[in-house]
């Protein structure tokens, strides 16, 4: 296993086209052992490409990905390498107990280790005593938890998972959090996608936000929102209607920044709510049909709509 | 509203070729070739590739081999044929029944049924019907070209057991029928009176005396193999499914690869051919007495490499495909076809000779040979190991295919 202070993960200059698309432009990524590097971005930013790639499930035009000095599709690498899908990953029919067995075998366990690691993971995803019942039978949290458990039983040191939190209830949901962040305390690595910021708010160390097929940034929430906005504020304007070329051009002098929604615009306000009446005058001045302008802290969502340019779906 | 769904319905068959393929172009496909099938069998296009040698090369046999010729239902296999070879044609298929006129029995004209025939029939049991259309076409040669000798026996007949229609030739007519009479019930090797064409024929079965005469073992070997595609195919169709649920790109992911899942795969779908075989051939042992235990080493090599070439291909046409519902059309349609073609339906003499010659092509020719010459031709396992490799080493180059085309499911 990679030190704390070594990168588990080294991603340089990912560039990965489909055709004419081009999911990854030279992505730059790193991750530690006992981390949760969330990532973010809008849809077709890369995230699915960059997870997959890191799995050995897409491989690169350019660049390179090492993961503890190897590829990702080299045989001992993939040992390392967990992976957890987006869908429920198992066969519905069978029961919990069998899925991880048959799942433990192809994820290059011994066969005499195979059942110490399913009364481990059954133990500690919280689903012993459901162990014989069919997948199919059981909550859509629990087949999520059971999802991830498989792709844990090689217990590797990095573990990626797609949106693994997708289509849960709120209560689900924190019951997946709970296993997830149990499995950092344990010293793995895990690399999550998600368009959820306060999931990514709640288990990330750190996020990596990207757009565009590269990393925008990645950090600490606390030093992204710093880096960003410094003692800023976060200003979001609704406008009544859709703003005129002219006001369009205005707003960006003042830099305030469009959104996937055309009359909202998020800007920023130095220098404290004082700062308040004097933008919204020049605002009006400019011609804007204000509908609402809200001040706020700046958090992750004003980092991801700062780095993407796009509102995020949560 | 109604209209509504049904332009709804079209605009979706319209969408999906494999319906589409399905519904319009499968069922003429399947009409041109059952007719083409048919129309031989149930008609008079039937033709027979028959291995003739003539061995008395008498002005008689030169007539009949000539007559014979010229049947249109006829195909003499040329060359010039001894009755071992003639005999070794029979059995491998490559005549459908063999014509002796022999030296070493009686003569065409004088035959009395009480010596060896003249006419040696050299006959296949797996295709005993080809012996009777030949029978049929041998009388029609017969009478048309050899009407002296046919009117000369009568003649003879009539000169033997009549004389002329007076008084006391009536009262000896009278006699005579009265003799035929009783010599319809004559005991076995006393010469019956009168003639049959019957008397000129002998049939000799080619497999030898052990042969189990019994079609049973045809259509078991016949639908044996045909459904061992069907299943393999189905079986095959769980990839997709994997695929579908992301268990794909799960194992897809893990030190074994892609390659684990097709390799464990086609492992599942051999031992599930194997079962299905052995099920079928077992009731056909229990239930019609073909003789699967006497056999068994060689029927257990065949059904291994039938089980094997039915995975490798189940795989390949599901693989092969790059939609769902392309993969549940296309193996239907190749399957039905190759059975149809290859004689899992209609037994292959029944057809044309070019399509006969197609049938080659199919899996299901070569495993019912193979079936065939294990309980038709008492074949060793050695003399079955070239067809059994070929099954399995075509088995084998389809599973490496497969292997290609499933690394392109979970590529992107």
């Amino acid at each position: 296993m990679a030190s704390k202070t070594e990168p588990l993960l080294v991603v340089r200059g990912a560039l990965r086209r489909f055709g004419d698309r081009t999911a990854l432009a030279g992505a730059d990524l790193t991750a530690r052992a006992g981390e949760v590097l969330v990532l973010l971005g809008p849809n077709g930013a890369g995230k699915s490409t960059l997870l997959r790639a890191l799995a050995g499930r897409v491989r690169l035009d350019a660049g390179s990905i090492l993961i503890g000095g190897g590829a990702p599709h080299e045989r001992p690498v993939r040992r390392r390498v967990g992976y957890v899908p987006q869908s429920i990953a198992l066969w519905g029919r069978l029961p919990v107990r069998t899925n991880l067995e048959i799942l433990g075998r192809l994820a290059g366990l011994p066969r005499n280790a195979v059942k110490a690691a399913v009364t481990d993971a059954l133990a500690w995803s919280g689903l012993a005593e459901r162990a014989d019942e069919p997948v199919a039978t059981l909550s859509g949290g629990m087949q999520r938890r059971i999802n991830i458990a498989a792709g844990t039983l090689h217990r590797p040191d990095l573990l990626l998972l797609d949106e693994p939190t997708v289509g849960l209830d709120p209560l689900a949901r924190q019951s997946v959090h709970r296993v997830l962040e149990g499995l950092r305390d344990r010293g793995m690595a895990l690399i999550l996608t998600t368009h959820d910021l306060v999931e990514a708010e709640t288990l990330a160390d750190r996020v990596a936000v990207l757009a565009g097929g590269v990393v925008r940034a990645a950090d600490t929430i606390p030093i992204l929102v710093g880096g960003l906005f410094g003692s800023d504020q976060e200003v979001l304007l609704m406008l009544a209607s859709d703003p005129a070329p002219d006001l369009r051009d205005f707003l960006r002098t003042i830099l305030f920044s469009p959104t996937n929604e055309p009359c909202l615009w998020i800007g920023r306000l130095a220098g404290g709510l004082e700062g308040l009446p004097g933008l919204r005058h020049r605002l009006v001045g400019a011609g804007a049909d204000i509908d609402e302008l809200r001040v706020r802290q700046p958090g992750l969502h004003g980092v991801f709509v700062e780095l993407t340019g796009t509102v995020p779906h949560s | 509203m109604t209209w509504s769904v049904v332009r709804a319905c079209f605009l979706l068959l319209l969408r999906d070729r494999g319906a589409l393929l399905m519904a319009l172009i499968v069922p003429v496909v399947f009409f041109l070739i059952f007719a083409t099938i048919f129309a031989t069998a149930a008609g008079d296009q039937l033709q027979l590739r028959i291995a003739i040698v003539d061995e008395v090369n008498s002005e008689d046999s030169l007539r009949l081999v000539k007559a014979l010729t010229e049947v249109p239902a006829v195909r003499p296999v040329p060359g010039n044929l001894t009755r071992e070879s003639a005999r070794d044609l029979v059995r491998r298929g490559t005549a459908d029944v063999g014509l002796v006129i022999r030296a070493d029995g009686e003569a065409l004209a004088t035959a009395s049924g009480l010596a060896a025939p003249p006419l040696l029939l050299l006959v296949d049991p797996s295709r005993s019907v080809t012996a009777t259309v030949l029978a049929g076409q041998l009388q029609r040669a017969y009478f048309t070209a050899l009407p002296d000798v046919a009117v000369g026996r009568v003649a003879e007949l009539i000169g033997t057991e009549f004389t002329e229609f007076t008084p006391a030739q009536q009262a000896e007519i009278d006699a005579g029928l009265a003799r035929l009479r009783e010599s319809a019930g004559a005991a076995e090797g006393s010469r019956p009176a009168g003639w049959s064409f019957d008397d000129l024929l002998e049939r000799d079965n080619v497999a030898g005396q052990n042969a189990a005469l019994n079609n049973v073992a045809y259509y078991a070997g016949a639908v044996a193999f045909m459904f061992l595609l069907f299943a393999a195919a189905q079986g095959a169709l769980g990839i997709l499914d994997d695929q579908e649920a992301g268990l794909l790109d799960r194992i897809a992911a893990g030190p074994g690869g892609i390659d684990v899942v097709i390799n464990g795969r086609f492992l599942y779908l051999v031992t599930q051919g194997l079962v299905q075989t052995c099920l079928i051939f077992g009731v056909a042992w229990l239930a019609y007495g073909v003789d699967v235990p006497g056999n068994f080493g060689p029927w257990l090599m065949i059904s291994i490499c039938s089980s094997v070439l039915a995975a490798g291909l189940g795989l390949l046409l599901v693989t092969g495909c790059r939609t769902r519902a392309q993969a549940q059309v296309l193996p239907t349609v190749v399957i039905l076809i190759m059975s149809a073609v290859g004689g899992s339906m209609v037994p292959r003499f029944f057809m044309p000779h070019w399509l006969q010659q197609v049938g080659w092509i199919t899996p299901n020719t070569w495993a019912l040979e193979a079936y065939s010459g294990v309980f038709w031709r008492s074949e060793t396992a050695l003399q079955l190991a070239p067809i059994c490799l070929g099954l399995a080493g075509i088995g084998l180059v389809a599973l490496g295919l497969s292997h290609w085309f499933g690394r392109r499911l979970v590529r992107d």
